[in-house]
């Protein structure tokens, strides 16, 4: 036969990568020697070679350049193999042409930490293989996976505000969005999509993704209202990841393909290239695929013939090449390829060239080689793949997390590595299937599926050895050194699936991505059979066929046939697969030199990895059944599931010298299954029971083992979204159609909203997924007269209460939202002022709009409007409700029962008070305590600054118009500067030294009583004034000050030192509790600064200007903190001493008011009462007069001095 | 050209520059525009260094800090505290507002009190320049002040960012100039044990005056 002839050669090609992995370095060594030499001997193929990616490793990390820019997604253009065995300590990606990477950082030798969408594999890539990927169509979903990505990662996993609502998805919904918005293709009937027939399949892949993502989101919503439910969430949160890193990928399929699509239609002008290739594409592809494997050599040979001549003369040629497509994967194994000999030089020489033209051609061969449009079924194969690609990896996920737990017990070891293999057979099948499908590019998949299928084996063999030959009395020990080899081979495992996977995806990006389908296949059925009756000859299996299709038959109770196709197909393609796999055949011998293997040599062709890909088959045929109950029976197609004798030399193998029930019951069921002896349906059930159960188990055992349990869900997902893709797909379509403007929002890392436009703003404020979060809502409420108008902010109301109603199935909680928006902006935020533009708007849309559909809430808001235009005034109080305090002032509820601490004032006091009250003389503030003095200045303060209303504070307008609307916090700071001239006025109003400093020191205790009353607005106020110029430079007052005053007023003053931005101060207060009085001017030019220093809007990745949220947000924050301290002191008022004091405050503010600036008669004063040393300070020739008040006129100096 | 820095090193040239002028007239830009690194998207002015600034003036990298009373205008007690630790000043004005020129006389004589000295470095900022059209400061009269005051007027715009970094090179360089002409390597924010202590001496009052360039900047 002709498949027969082809092996040998193939053998050589491939037995190299295998013996390679023993010896890595000498291995690679080999390869870059080789290199060389082979460069020289095919110099004229150094013409075209890329010139970025260097052909050996060595190269690599020393030419890449350091991308100059930081590119958040890359995409290789040139497909990179690291060629590292896999226990090197730093993990490298191997990078397929097409692979889309989110990049972590790029180190500066140019080697970047990137995340790979495709697989999830993180590890370091070589930039220079790479472009940046940010291709605008895509740029809002890009943007949607780095926000969720951030999200999901940086988050607690127990942050119920993020998690509780499905917001966090919407960027991603929103990304898809605008994807096919870009692209024409948001509806089905969409003229594009009605064309193009991948490209409609691709969307629908996207779209079903999509889906199955918004149903996990939905799943991790439920997985916080369990218990404990940390674990389990850390799981969906993976699976999430993976899922969304899923959908970037098949959106940039999408894209890619809609581009390809454009581009054909363009004529091309490869005509040469594309009859040769014609020409090696074989009509059915099963049967002719080992035709055409032979005559490769010839292929590569004219294809890279033409690949030369092509690139010289047409670089941007959009013709690929199926051959050279095939070659990709032998040319990945550049330097393995090299020590088998001279023959394959030629192949992998040739296969650089190729490559390359590939990268500007990728996949145009999807309308050529693609499937005929499907018969309306779902069951997309990239899904499948994913999807046991995930069970796999969830698999051996567990497993690598019981070595790492040490002491396991064997039998859960067992069941582990069982359930490994088990689910990676599972995988082969369906790649297998792939394979089958498009047979031109087989011979790049079944490399790596080799190499998987080798390291799975691999992992067997370890673990029976290990597992098995254990002494009795180790039994449940495993060693270190046993470990660690199991631990590499699982590693392995990981390793060559995620490449082999990735080449798969590769495979059905280019011929597109299919369903199982059965009229296709019939071609290639026929020949199966036979194949599959050759192989079956001689074997034993054929009790087999009987169990499985009881299985299928038992399984299929439900009547329901729309499965039936599929699982058809899917059987045929995997007996397709068989005959396609047959050129394969002596990996399993090499890899696998198992002793027990009965008959190696007995049929070839089927010596490949038949047991793992039987036992897949049979577990997803089970699988398959169970979740969907929709079985038919197949007896045909179970008979491509013979070989179980295959299986059973290495499965029961262990199971014979192993211990372990669990191990031994599974694999007995499988034997017995071959046997023909177990009942077909004991054996589903068990087997799905066994699954179940091992589920359970690790979840309870390795609870740090992200991957283990998300096995169950996502093949629940699978069968679902194989079983009625449709409505899901029409479910997502519907979300998508729901007009949104959630692209239009901003986040930043935390998961907050630093940007968006108002509509998306307004979106935000009314979700229907989740009561939107309270800072959001105050922020909100708060700041938006800063970036639009009230009759704005009403019409974008109105205009989400209209739109929402082309989504029914949101429509109603929606517009109850909208409602409350209304309310609460009439019944708390009101401004009449201001806002009474929107008035006749919102009374129209109370009475016109929200009537008919919400009677009640309609009749609420017409009451709320019509309050306000009869009464044309505010009635409600200004409460600048900013979450934690709803109004300025909250009545004082303490929870604190202890009485007010007692005045401290004397009866002589009071009756001073009282006399000066009658218009008798002013008592002096030496005559009061310095600690009654400073309560009731905190009392004073403390009112004033309560009655700080948080608009006041917004877009500095308290600097604006001489603070005319900010009546509050003009007040106060007036208060504070004329606290200041007080204490420098009565410091300056004796003459006596001695009189001078007994006020100093009064003050300076004043202070000290302020600190520990925590007024730190006072201390400011006094603290300033005694170091002020005028009162500092007093010399002779100061000496008499005892030094321990002085050294007090420096301890006050580095409180309130400014410098370090308020370091101290900021300290203090961030650990005050209330009640405290803050320095006001501190957050007077915080907000300043904010409102000044942010831009009112910021620019999106995607170009788009929104309203700089973020500004508003800390705008917010710090009025809120501010508001922190807006709680009365629980202090006695002494309405006397009030009084006092303000009329001392007044009598110092009349005299700064009527014109004379307080500093400058402070300063004269200062000089008189204690004149200069010297005359020295010159008189500069003003003109001006600048210094006329330095030079005589002291008539001014008769001030009141009455305290 | 301007960026945020930790505060570690020890040996550096720092010096306090206050910001100066009457409301409105845009300074707490211009300040923010000096210090805030234009690719930095949100700017946090409650942290630490959110005013501290580091710039290369003829080869010198200076750190400037920079002390703005914006915001609290009102509390002019705070005014002479400022002065006192600041080493030079920029009297910003707008050009737009006779008024906001004049009040920076009264700022002038302010601070040549508290510093007693009347050659404290000083740039005349005119600011709001892209409001060319109205302008109701002529260029002659600034000049005229500045010829007065033997300070150089720059006149900038926070907005577009023009001469926002010249004005601070600017009194950079005289900032430097004094220094190196009195050797004095010190940094004058200590001034509250001056105020404990009356009896400190004096440096900055018995220096003598050095030779001083002034110029105007033609715009």
């Amino acid at each position: 036969m002709a498949m027969l002839s082809s092996q040998p050669a193939r053998s050589s090609l491939y037995v190299a990568p295998l013996t390679l992995q023993k010896s890595k370095t000498e291995s690679y060594d080999n390869a870059s020697d080789m290199s060389v030499a082979s460069s020289d001997r095919y110099s004229q193929c150094e013409i075209t070679p890329p010139t970025t990616p260097n052909g050996s490793q060595e190269d690599l990390g020393a030419q890449v350049d350091p991308a100059p820019v930081f590119h958040n997604f890359l995409r290789a253009f040139y497909p990179f193999d690291p060629g590292y065995a896999m226990s090197d300590a730093t993990v490298t990606l191997p990078l397929n042409e097409g692979d889309v990477v989110l990049v972590h950082s790029i180190h500066t030798n140019g080697w970047a930490d990137g995340t790979l969408l495709v697989s999830g594999a993180r590890g370091w890539l070589p930039t220079n293989y790479c472009e940046a990927y940010d291709p605008e169509e895509m740029r809002n979903l890009l943007k949607a996976l780095l926000n969720f990505w951030d999200l999901m990662r940086s988050t607690s996993i127990n942050d119920r505000e993020i998690f509780g609502s499905q917001e966090f998805m919407k960027g991603i919904i929103g990304g898809v969005r605008f994807l096919l918005e870009r692209t024409h293709c948001l509806t089905r009937e969409s003229a594009v999509v009605q064309r193009h027939d991948a490209l409609r399949r691709s969307r629908k892949s996207l779209l079903s993704e999509l889906s199955s993502l918004v149903k996990t989101a939905k799943r991790l919503q439920e997985a916080q209202k369990m218990v404990d439910p940390e674990e389990e969430i850390n799981n969906i949160v993976d699976e999430m990841i993976l899922k969304a890193f899923r959908i970037v990928t098949k959106g940039v399929r999408f894209l890619d393909t809609l581009q390809d699509d454009s581009r054909s239609q363009i004529p091309t002008v490869a005509v040469i290239t594309a009859v040769m290739e014609e020409a090696y594409v074989p009509p059915t592809p099963p049967a002719e695929s080992t035709a055409f494997d032979a005559d490769h050599g010839a292929a590569t040979d004219a294809s890279s013939r033409v690949g030369e001549n092509v690139n010289v003369a047409e670089p941007a040629l959009s013709e690929p090449n199926q051959a050279t497509q095939s070659l990709l994967a032998t040319g990945k194994r550049l330097s393995s390829a090299y020590l088998s000999g001279t023959n394959t030089h030629r192949l992998s020489q040739a296969t650089p060239l190729l490559v390359n033209r590939l990268s500007s051609t990728v996949s145009h061969r999807v309308s050529l080689a693609g499937p005929s449009p499907s018969s309306g079924l779902q069951n997309l194969i990239s899904e499948r793949v994913n999807s046991c690609h995930d069970i796999f990896l969830s698999h051996l996920g567990s497993f690598i997390g019981r070595l790492q737990l040490q002491s396991q017990s064997r039998p859960l070891l067992a069941l582990a590595v069982k359930q490994s293999v088990t689910s990676g057979g599972q995988l082969l099948v369906v790649i297998d299937i792939v394979s089958a499908r498009n047979p031109v590019s087989v011979e790049a998949l079944n490399l790596s599926r080799a190499a998987m299928y080798d390291r799975i084996q691999n992992l067997m063999q370890t673990a029976r050895d290990i597992l098995s030959h254990n002494e009795p009395e180790m039994e449940g020990v495993i060693v270190p050194q046993d470990n660690d080899r199991l631990l590499g081979a699982a590693t392995g495992c990981v390793k060559a699936t995620g490449d082999c996977v990735a080449k798969t995806r590769w495979v059905i990006e280019r011929i597109g991505d299919f369903e199982f389908e059965f009229d296709n296949g019939s071609i290639g059925f026929d020949i199966d059979l036979s194949a599959l009756d050759l192989i079956a000859e001689g074997r034993e299996g054929s009790n087999t066929f009987e169990t499985a299709s009881i299985a299928g038959s038992n399984a299929s109770e439900a009547p329901t046939t729309t499965t039936t196709i599929s699982a058809v197909s899917s059987a045929a393609s995997r007996s397709k697969n068989l005959s396609i796999d047959k050129p394969l055949p002596e990996v399993p011998a090499i890899t696998s030199p198992i002793e027990e293997m009965p008959e190696p040599h007995h049929s070839p062709p089927t010596s490949r990895p038949q047991s793992i890909v039987d036992d897949g088959a049979s577990s997803m045929v089970s699988s398959v059944a169970s979740l969907r109950h929709a079985l038919p029976p197949l007896p045909r197609i179970s008979t491509s599931i013979h070989p179980v004798d295959d299986y059973s030399p290495i499965e029961p193998s262990v199971s014979q010298e192993s211990e372990f029930h669990s191990f031994r019951s599974d694999s007995m069921t499988t034997s017995s299954t071959g046997s023909g002896s177990g009942s077909a349906s004991t054996y589903v059930s068990r087997d799905s029971e066994l699954s179940i159960v091992s589920q359970t188990s690790t979840r309870a055992t390795t609870p740090d083992i992200t991957a283990g349990p998300k096995n169950q869900p996502s093949l629940s997902d699978i069968s679902v979204a194989g079983s009625s893709t449709q409505t899901e797909v029409d479910d997502v379509e519907s979300k998508l159609l729901e007009k949104t403007y959630a692209h239009e929002l901003m986040f930043n890392n935390e998961g907050q909203i630093i940007g968006g436009s108002l509509a998306a703003l307004i979106e935000r404020l009314t979700s229907h997924e989740s009561t939107p979060d309270a800072m959001f809502v105050s922020t909100f409420y708060l700041t938006f007269r800063l970036f639009c108008t009230p009759l704005k902010l009403a019409e974008a109301l109105v205009d989400r209460f209209d739109y929402v109603g082309e989504t029914p199935h949101v429509a109603a909680p929606v517009r109850l939202r909208t409602y409350n928006v209304f309310k609460g902006w009439l019944e708390s935020h009101w401004r009449h002022d201001v806002d009474r533009e929107a008035l006749a708007l919102i009374k129209n849309f109370a009475e016109f709009k929200l009537n008919p559909i919400l009677p009640s809430a309609g009749k609420r808001l017409i009451e709320l409007t019509d309050k306000f235009s009869s009464v044309n005034k505010s009635l409600v109080p200004r409460f600048g409700s900013i979450g934690k305090t709803p109004s300025p002032i909250t009545p004082f509820k303490p929870t604190d029962t202890t009485p007010y601490p007692s005045p401290i004032i004397t009866k002589s006091q009071i009756n001073a008070l009282a006399s000066w009250k009658a218009g008798g003389s002013s008592p002096s503030i030496l005559d009061f305590d310095e600690l009654e003095i400073a309560r009731q200045l905190t009392v004073k303060q403390m009112t004033l600054f309560c009655a700080i209303m948080p608009d006041e504070l917004l877009g500095s307008k308290w600097t604006k118009g001489k603070g005319a609307d900010s009546p509050n916090v003009k007040a106060m700071s007036s208060f504070t500067t004329s606290l200041s001239n007080l204490v420098a006025d009565t410091i300056l109003q004796f003459s006596e030294v001695k009189k001078r400093a007994t006020v100093i020191k009064h003050w300076i205790k004043i202070a000290n009583q302020c600190l520990g009353l925590q007024n730190y607005d006072a201390l400011m106020a006094i603290t300033c004034a005694l170091t002020d110029t005028s009162i500092k430079r007093l010399k002779l007052t100061w000496d008499t000050v005892s030094f321990k005053r002085r050294e007090m007023l420096r301890t006050l003053q580095s409180i309130i030192d400014f410098n370090g931005n308020y370091k101290v101060l900021r300290a203090r207060l961030h650990t005050h509790v209330p009640s405290c009085l803050p320095f006001l001017g501190m957050f007077l030019t915080d907000l300043t600064f904010v409102d000044v220093g942010n831009p009112a809007i910021r620019t999106s990745d995607t170009g788009l200007t929104v309203i700089n949220f973020d500004k508003h947000t800390r705008t917010a924050k710090s009025i809120g903190e501010l508001q922190r301290f807006q709680i009365p002191y629980r202090l006695t008022e002494l309405p006397d001493l009030q009084e006092w004091l303000a009329a001392q405050v007044e009598r110092v503010r009349e005299k700064d008011n009527a014109g004379t600036n307080a500093q400058v008669s402070h300063y004269r004063k200062s000089l008189l009462l204690e004149p200069r040393e010297t005359q020295h300070l010159q008189t500069p020739n003003d003109a001006n007069g600048v210094f006329s008040w330095m030079r005589g006129n002291s008539s001014g100096h008769g001030l009141p001095a009455q305290i | 050209m301007s960026s945020k820095f930790g505060y570690q090193s020890q040996y550096r040239r720092e010096f306090n520059v206050v910001v100066l002028g009457a409301g409105g007239v845009g300074k707490s830009c211009l300040t923010a525009q000096f210090v805030h690194n234009e690719w930095v998207e949100n700017y946090d002015p409650t942290i630490e260094d959110s005013y501290r600034a580091q710039i290369n003036v003829d080869g010198r990298e200076v750190v400037l800090e920079i002390l703005d009373t914006a915001g609290t205008d009102q509390f002019v007690a705070m005014r002479d505290l400022y002065m006192k630790t600041g080493q030079g000043f920029l009297l910003v004005f707008s050009i737009t507002s006779r008024d906001s020129l004049r009040e920076l006389e009264m700022l002038r004589e302010e601070i040549i009190r508290i510093k007693d000295d009347e050659n404290v470095p000083i740039v005349i900022v005119g600011n709001k320049k892209d409001l060319e059209h109205q302008r109701t400061v002529d260029r002659a009269q600034a000049f005229a002040i500045s010829q007065l005051w033997q300070a150089p007027y720059y006149e900038s715009s926070a907005r577009t960012r023009s001469n926002v970094d010249e004005v601070f090179v600017d009194l950079c360089r005289q900032m430097l100039r004094r220094r190196d002409d009195t050797n004095d390597d010190t940094r004058d924010d200590i001034y509250y044990q001056k105020a404990a202590d009356p009896l400190a001496p004096k440096k900055k009052r018995k220096k003598t005056h050095t030779e001083r360039h002034r110029r105007c900047v033609v715009l």
